[in-house]
């Protein structure tokens, strides 16, 4: 165990260097330079030598990659180019809006998704298609639903007509009512594409352990349903809800881009957008390697959680 | 947003599939396709609507640059099925010409994306060794981005249109399909046939296209129409978040972003175009369960 930890976790290090790497070059070949591309038409010949100059792009190519790479490994990401503001300050202020709203998701899919999937295997396990087909056939809908447009189509009904949540208004973690309410319907939204399809995976995974010969024997010595269900069934399908619950990170990341800028909360996805809209690409490419990071650290945990929870896989 | 999750029942499902649909295209022909319930019902969702956007230029609605002041924020009726927007363009007329792009997003990625996937794929999977680890470790690195954020990074770098929404879209799918493409390609090595044809000193290059690709073509195409569901959905969010396809030219995403700031007067402008992405994702789904039923023999209804 211990080993194929360390394995896996020289494997992460590797794909992080070629992550950060591979951003670092890709804003390279950038036409022109990331100086002119920055300043747009604003400013040209001196001024924008002395951009050139403070962003240290007169200096070899090499020597730019190593003072960058010194630069992540100390934390130190260099300031945004429009308010000097050191970049780190910005986004460690904007990760607990992020992950507040990601781990609230997480939690509201799960309570969700796993009794509905449960259901809908129970229901296809039993030729009672009806309702199974009822709940697979909605989460499909809900699945393909763009996230953008179901925010807007919630915003429109439980916001501006039903007026259950506000539809903007400041956040701050002080009012920490204030504040749930504030991202309650981000979170909704979110869920609802999340639970489609950990819905769908639970149905499958619940379904295939029910045609297990254990379950037959289990219910054959005369369990009752329910711990026939708990026992053996919801427990040996754990594995893959897992796996999707981590898998699914992915996807939860790009839908927080979208609600934090439909919504205005003030995520690191938001300062992706500004950024990139403000052409500040000392902040875009440090987001974009802190995404690429978290969702491999996320992959990680997985995997090594996935190992652990299954007495099969020997090292 | 379903690309990281939704592809990946089809890449465990993936090998068998290809072994079972060996030299299996022309099952296609036989109607297999053609006969399946879920191709039916995609083909009755997306014909009409491909149809009125073949056909848009002759319908009784304005253009869709056309502004018309007299008919501001105008809601659904017969002349303006799906309303207005502020500056009095029809709504309908820009969903349909958006439709349009989705469509050529779509398509172009699925091709580009597969193409790439299948060239790679096969050289990783075929050959191993120094060619597998060099392309594996890039994809790898590929795969650490959560998709639709390495398509805004790539949107960032390369800039907003088209052909560049294209282009990032396709090269943040290309690591899957080469990832799939190589799966489909070990299982075949492996195979009898395979070691027939190597016995008697078959050129790799004739055995890779005779023999290796042909049966591969199958689930690629599967996976092809999933991308193209979701390089639609990319799009439209990018074109949503400003960064892909920019005004004026109309794209689902920017007509919904559009009417955003207009949601509580004039809902139509967001919601109703929204309707049509979702069905054009519903129906390729529906597609590719389509090709896959009519590909695998153990899925007959």
């Amino acid at each position: 165990m211990i080993d194929y930890s360390l394995k896996k976790f020289v494997q992460l290090l590797i794909t992080v260097l070629g992550v950060v790497t591979l951003v670092f070059f890709t804003l390279r070949f950038i036409p022109g330079d990331a100086a002119s591309a920055m300043a747009g038409d604003a400013i040209s010949g001196e001024a924008l030598e002395l951009l050139r100059e403070q962003m240290g792009l007169n200096t070899p190519l090499i020597a730019q990659y190593f003072s960058y790479l010194r630069g992540l490994v100390t934390f130190d990401f260099g300031v945004t180019i429009t308010t000097q503001l050191p970049v780190s300050d910005l986004i460690l202020r904007a990760v607990p809006v992020t992950l507040s709203i990601a781990v609230l998701t997480i939690l509201l899919t799960v309570t969700l998704a796993i009794p509905l999937g449960t259901l809908a295997a129970l229901m296809a396990h039993r030729g009672q298609s009806g309702l199974d087909n009822a709940i697979t056939g909605t989460a499909m809908v809900l699945d393909l639903m763009p996230s953008f447009w179901t925010a807007l189509v919630f915003l429109l009904i439980f916001s501006l007509t039903l007026g259950w949540f506000p539809a903007s208004g400041s956040v701050s973690f002080d009012n920490p009512m204030e504040y749930l309410k504030r991202i309650a319907l981000p979170v909704l939204v979110l869920s609802v594409t999340q639970v489609a399809t950990m819905a769908r995976i639970t149905r499958t995974a619940v379904l295939e352990v029910l045609s297990e010969d254990y379950v037959r024997t289990a219910r054959a010595m005369g369990w009752s349903e329910m711990r026939v269900l708990f026992r053996h069934a919801l427990k040996n399908a754990a594995l893959p809800i897992v796996t999707v619950i981590g898998l699914s990170f992915g996807n939860l990341l790009n839908g927080t881009v979208i609600v934090e800028f439909i919504f205005t909360l003030p995520g690191i996805g938001n300062l992706l957008i500004n950024g990139i809209n403000s052409r500040d690409y000392q902040m875009v490419q440090t987001l974009i390697v802190f995404y690429a990071l978290l969702f491999v650290i996320i992959n990680f945990a997985t995997d090594i959680v996935y190992r652990a929870l299954d007495p099969r896989v020997r090292f | 947003m379903t690309q990281d999750t939704t592809n990946v029942p089809n890449r465990a499902e993936a090998p068998g599939l290809a072994i079972r649909a060996a030299g299996g295209l022309h099952r296609m022909g036989q109607g297999r396709f053609l006969a399946n319930r879920k191709t039916r019902l995609a083909l009755v969702i997306l014909v009409p609507i491909l149809a009125l956007t073949a056909f848009a230029p002759l319908l009784p609605l304005q253009g869709p640059l056309e502004t018309n002041l007299g008919a501001m924020m105008q809601p659904p009726s017969l002349e303006h099925p799906f309303g207005t927007d502020r500056m009095g363009r029809d709504i309908l007329a820009r969903t349909l010409a958006g439709v349009q792009i989705s469509l050529l997003v779509g398509l172009s990625v699925a091709v580009l994306a597969m193409v790439a996937g299948i060239v790679l794929g096969t050289l990783a999977g075929f050959f191993g060794g120094f060619v597998d680890r060099a392309v594996m470790s890039i994809v790898d690195i590929f795969l650490a981005f959560p998709s639709l954020l390495l398509a805004i990074g790539l949107v960032a770098v390369m800039g907003t249109g088209v052909i560049p929404v294209i282009m990032a879209i396709a090269l943040a799918d290309v690591p899957r399909f080469i990832r799939l493409q190589r799966s489909l390609v070990l299982s075949l090595r492996s195979r009898a046939f395979i070691d027939a044809a190597r016995t008697v000193d078959a050129p790799q290059a004739w055995l890779m296209r005779r023999h290796i690709v042909p049966n591969t073509v199958a689930p690629m195409l599967v996976a092809a129409s999933i991308a193209a569901a979701n390089a639609i959905l990319v799009e439209a969010s990018l074109s949503f978040l400003g960064l892909g396809i920019m005004p004026p030219v109309p794209s689902l995403g920017n007509i919904i972003r559009d009417g955003q700031t207009y949601l509580e007067q004039a809902w139509w402008i967001s919601t109703l175009p929204g309707l049509v992405i979702l069905a054009i994702a519903i129906s390729f789904h529906f597609l590719s369960d389509g090709v896959r039923e009519a590909l695998d023999p153990r899925s007959r209804q």
